[in-house]
């Protein structure tokens, strides 16, 4: 490992509201302006650098990973040194003045590469659980911060950290069959991780066109057929995309480095996905593009419904087509918010 | 990953809100006078690009100074906005499904398109497209 490099590894804030009893409108917090939103990320330190919107959510690639724009759910995801809990009330305040109250909020993140680099409050967990809460109003009374830890003996065990905060623990419908997928690796494929490095002669401006052509190599554009995506390369190597397929969003990020080397895929889908692809397929499309040496895949089951024949199966497709083996599986509930299955992968040979 | 942003946040002078005053950039809200308009371009050689937006499309409104840009730049081409909500039939009918969506047309056909919030394709398909 490097001493010091770009920090791969996001952290991520899902905020989720309650629709609004007065003034309703279906396009909920897709109204803010841009111009505000644009505000709120200044404030965190990233910028757009390419968008689209489809009938159901609006989407961001931005400067450092994501943003995603439901009716009443808002999901942000940066990297680097960030500040993302500075956006918490901004954007609390900026829902109120369309008439929607917020019912939960959700902070996670892996473990930093660099963790030493990282700017207060993100050195520790539990400070960062104090600033959320702090932004937070206090009708969200169900809490709960967990740091889940895979216990066998690999060197640096990589954990996964969550605070979730409910105001009730009610299924939310909108929330219900929702399953929603984080996939870490660290340790690329080298040769793999080429491909999202600009090549030398590529006009510095092309980026969305460089994008593409990553998209297109790394076969990125393979994992989910029916997406629409927009990619975009960093300079001098990078690559970011986020993919639209209806209402679920799939999103990807890669610091190709050797030495702090790091792709991220996220996906959110329903659990009840017919003919869209078995999840445990489109987890192996995506970790295949990367060949890495390192996986944690963290999902999170919205409602009631939890199918551990889902978590046995990603276990079993990954070992069988990937060679990666399960070393750990940890799980826990948090209350109004779903329950979280952990799993750490590392190829079979070690 | 955190790499030069430079050329693509903002740019220099951007009208906020009243983007009609702006002469390079036509937007049409009746059917009629879009029709008109696309008839007339029919006949010409000049490249037609068409943004599909709507008002409350925060991706659009993402988009805007560099459409702006654009058009200042390219003068011999014909930039047009359509809002999606005015138009739901002419979107409908130029099948547009997310936004922003821009359309190439030359002699009343389609020749290209772009979907998404992408300036350095559109560009690049403009050039293409607007010699021939």
């Amino acid at each position: 490992m490097a001493v010091s490099g770009f920090e791969g590894f996001e952290k991520r804030l899902e905020l989720r509201f309650f629709h609004a009893t007065t003034n309703k409108n279906p396009m909920g917090l897709r109204l803010i302006d841009f111009e505000s939103l644009n505000q709120v990320l200044t404030q965190v330190q990233c910028t757009v650098v390419s968008a689209v919107a489809n009938h159901t959510f609006d989407a961001y690639v931005l400067s450092e990973s994501s943003l995603f724009v439901y009716p009443t759910k808002l999901i942000i995801k940066t990297c680097g040194t960030t500040q993302l809990l500075k956006s918490i009330q901004p954007f609390i305040n900026l829902a109120r003045d369309l008439n929607l109250t917020l019912r939960a909020c959700r902070y996670s993140r892996g473990s930093f590469i660099f963790p030493n680099a990282q700017p207060f409050p993100y050195t520790a967990f539990q400070d960062e659980v104090v600033t959320v809460e702090a932004s937070l109003p206090k009708s969200l009374r169900h809490r709960k911060a967990s740091v889940m830890t895979p216990s066998n003996n690999i060197n640096t065990p990589r954990a996964w950290h969550v605070f979730t905060a409910s105001a009730d623990v009610e299924p939310d419908e909108s929330n219900n069959n929702v399953l929603v997928v984080e996939v870490c690796m660290t340790e690329l494929d080298r040769v793999n991780a080429l491909t999202f490095f600009k090549r030398k002669g590529d006009d510095k401006k092309n980026s969305d066109s460089a994008g593409r052509e990553m998209t297109r190599m790394s076969g990125i554009d393979t994992i989910n057929e029916n997406a629409f995506i927009c990619d975009f390369a960093f300079d001098p190597c990078g690559y970011s995309m986020n993919g639209v397929d209806g209402e679920r969003y799939s999103t990807i990020h890669v610091t190709p480095e050797d030495g702090f080397s790091y792709a991220s895929f996220e996906c959110g889908l329903s659990l009840y996905d017919d003919g869209r692809g078995d999840v445990a397929e489109v987890l192996c499309r995506a970790i295949d593009v990367f060949r890495p040496d390192c996986v944690s895949i963290a999902t999170t089951y919205g409602g009631e419904d939890y199918d551990s024949e889902v978590t046995k199966r990603v276990e079993r497709v990954l070992a069988k087509k990937l060679g990666l083996k399960c070393r750990s599986r940890l799980m826990d509930e948090f209350p109004g918010s779903g329950r979280v299955v952990f799993q750490s992968f590392t190829p079979r040979r070690r | 990953m955190g790499g030069l942003l430079s050329s693509l946040v903002g740019g220099e002078t951007v009208a906020t809100g009243n983007e009609t005053e702006h002469s390079r950039v036509t937007k049409f809200s009746s059917s009629s006078r879009w029709q008109l308009h696309f008839n007339v371009m029919k006949d010409s050689n000049q490249l037609l690009v068409i943004d599909f937006y709507a008002t409350w499309c925060g991706p659009c409104k993402f988009f805007e100074p560099a459409f702006i840009d654009m058009a200042v730049k390219f003068t011999d081409v014909d930039f047009v906005k359509l809002d999606v909500d005015k138009l739901p039939d002419v979107a409908k009918e130029f099948n547009v499904t997310a936004m922003p969506t821009f359309v190439l047309v030359k002699q009343g056909k389609e020749v290209d398109r772009i979907v998404g919030a992408k300036k350095d394709e559109l560009e690049k398909k403009v050039i293409k497209h607007r010699t021939q």
